[in-house]
């Protein structure tokens, strides 16, 4: 099982900046960042501190996952998030391991990944923390919504990752890096791709039928209105 | 290995709700309770507050009725226990005589956790504002001296020296320069975390408290060193709150704030000498894992995280606990006296941020009380009020005028 949430007792890491004080014990900076990067030619600090964030987003998107599949009422909705879920944990194994093939650690929380857990988690918090403020057709929607902007995010780094690739020097770094997107950019865009399409699909359905939220009708009813979405 | 909060699940919230009697318990005795019983009542009564507070902050975060009906339910309990714990003061206790109490916890509760305390920069700013609630403890012993003739040395009964810190004089620094840096979520020792969310509690009720009893007082003098000690007390809690990291969401901080209390329940009731209060402590603590519990349930459900991804396999084996710190005061105050702030650094006096010699020019302008009540006792009592068990203050310069050629 990867780490979903790097923490003190994971051996977590990080980088002391501006406002942040890392206890020493977790600090980490420079070429440590990753070593088997470092004769590249390239800037390695940057490229850990990308992975870093890739990283995150990943994580982040497990947890997402594991929410709005916990919470759809859409059966068909709720198969395809727990399917995408276990697809993005293996991709988190697979981001691991290329930070671990380039001397890495995948304990290490970058500024920037920090800045991505920060953006995630708001996205996250966007899909409950005014739930009371929409009926539970438009809840759908909204957890919807965030998987397609994750999907985006995801996918755009990703293809980020393939031109990385293309920048790197002939070796094993380069073949783990072409590896690794060889094996999910793929899955990525069938994610992202699916999220666009059903959005469109439920909003075109929404639009052409009858049945939607208003003045007393009773959540029952809407209720089963989703769960009869796309079946 | 300490309590691993998971695998007790303690009282379900629902079931705990008390009635009015259950929640108006028989104080204790002023004259007969050991000194470190009042100071985790009132350490204990600040955490129920902090957790109160939060959860109402939260609450107004969100429109989520299921989670504001769950923030409500145990912010009810919280409230039930808070009452629990503040009705062990008694009634003839004057304010004052809780203030010393109060200045007993933040010299050891602070002084206890510097001890214990990992982060070198955490352990600073535990250190830095360590002698400055040493310094108020001295001014207010002093006021209680000159309004009432009593010894606050009977309150401490001698576990704490009082003996001049840094003078609070000099303790008035510009807003911006209690700003601290923060630690980082995922690096941060647990037991740091703790600290943190323990100081800054403390310190919040310590605020709260002054902020709202300095007015009881008829005397100028008692009115203006409890707005004087009370703004210092906002300077801390600034200090001391600045140093979590803002990363954490609203629930993970849910999480965290009852982690802290299951931790802090289960160290009070370590130590407690007094049976009955003992089981106060023991029945809140299962109360708290019970809210929990609760507050993982909703990390769960809304965020997708499993709570064993952020809570530590177990609880520190030390419990936090209210001990004299006497040797450990005295040599933070014999080389840190001279310490200052410039933004979130801690500086030798030289390199004091200038933007807080303005501030403090201009509020020390034309009289500072917490200097007015040593010379009023001194005029009044002939000396100074001092309990120095170990020996003269290790400072040169906080040597009693009076004793210091001796």
């Amino acid at each position: 099982m990867p780490t979903l949430t790097p923490t003190f007792d994971t051996g977590g890491l990080s980088k002391p900046v501006e406002a942040v004080r890392v206890d020493p014990r977790g600090a980490i900076d420079g070429d440590a960042l990753a070593p088997g990067l470092v004769d590249t030619g390239l800037n390695a600090g940057f490229i850990a501190d990308t992975l870093s964030a890739m990283l995150a987003h990943e994580r982040c998107g497990v947890h997402l996952y594991r929410s709005v599949a916990g919470r759809t009422n859409n059966p068909m909705l709720k198969k395809k998030y727990e399917e995408f879920g276990r697809e993005t944990l293996e991709h988190v194994t697979i981001f691991e391991g290329l930070i671990t093939d380039s001397g890495g650690d995948p304990e290490y929380v970058s500024p920037a990944a920090r800045a991505v857990q920060g953006s995630d988690t708001k996205s996250l918090e966007s899909t409950f923390m005014l739930a009371g403020s929409v009926d539970v057709m438009t809840q759908e929607m909204v957890l919807l919504d965030a998987v397609l902007q994750a999907e985006a995010m995801c996918h755009a780094n990703w293809e980020v990752l393939a031109q990385l690739a293309d920048v790197l020097p002939a070796g094993a770094v380069k073949d783990r890096f072409l590896a690794a997107v060889g094996k999910v950019e793929a899955q990525e865009q069938e994610h992202e791709s699916w999220a666009r399409d059903t959005k469109a699909q439920l909003t075109i359905l929404q639009a052409k039928s009858e049945s939607m939220a208003k003045i007393g009708t009773k959540a029952e009813q809407l209720m089963e209105t989703v769960k009869g979405w796309l079946s | 290995m300490g309590l691993n909060p998971l695998e007790h699940r303690g009282i379900p919230v629902e079931d705990q709700v008390k009635s009015w009697s259950e929640i108006n318990p028989e104080p204790y005795d002023k004259d007969r309770v050991d000194p470190y019983t009042r100071t985790r009542v009132i350490l204990m009564n600040g955490i129920e507050v902090e957790s109160i507070i939060f959860s109402h902050q939260f609450a107004r975060m969100t429109d989520n009725v299921d989670i504001k009906q769950k923030l409500a339910l145990s912010r009810r309990i919280d409230a039930q226990q808070q009452k629990i714990v503040n009705g062990l003061n008694p009634g003839d206790q004057s304010p004052l005589e809780t203030t010393i109490g109060y200045e007993q916890v933040a010299v050891d509760l602070t002084a206890w956790l510097a001890r214990h305390e990992p982060d070198p920069y955490l352990k600073q700013a535990l250190d830095f504002a360590l002698l400055e609630d040493f310094d108020h403890l001295y001014r207010y012993s002093n006021l209680y001296e000159l309004l009432d003739s009593k010894k606050a040395a009977d309150i401490t009964q001698h576990l704490s020296e009082i003996t001049p810190g840094r003078p609070t004089v000099v303790e008035h620094r510009h807003p911006f320069d209690d700003v601290n840096g923060h630690f980082e979520t995922h690096t941060v020792d647990p037991l740091s975390r703790l600290h943190v969310m323990t100081i800054v509690a403390a310190e919040q009720q310590t605020m709260n408290y002054y902020m709202n009893h300095g007015a009881e007082y008829v005397e100028p003098i008692a009115r203006g060193l409890y707005s004087e000690i009370a703004l210092i007390e906002e300077e801390h809690v600034t200090h001391y709150e600045s140093l979590l990291d803002p990363l954490d969401s609203w629930l993970k901080q849910l999480v965290f704030h009852e982690l802290n209390e299951v931790y802090l329940y289960w160290s009070m009731l370590q130590q407690e000498t007094d049976k009955r209060i003992g089981s106060i402590w023991e029945e809140h603590l299962d109360m708290e894992l019970g809210q929990f519990h609760a507050a993982c349930d909703l990390l769960r459900r809304y965020e997708g995280v499993e709570p064993e991804e952020i809570v530590p396999p177990s609880l520190p084996d030390t419990p936090v606990t209210f001990e004299p710190n006497k040797d450990y005061v005295r040599q933070v105050l014999a080389e840190q006296i001279d310490l200052r702030k410039n933004g979130p650094e801690f500086v030798p006096l030289s390199e004091m941020s200038p933007l807080s010699q303005e501030y403090q020019d201009a509020v020390n302008a034309g009289g500072t009380p917490s200097e007015q009540v040593i010379d009023m006792n001194r005029e009044k009592s002939g000396r100074e009020y001092r309990d120095e068990t170990e020996g003269p203050n290790p400072v040169v310069d906080l040597r009693d005028p009076a004793t210091a050629s001796r």
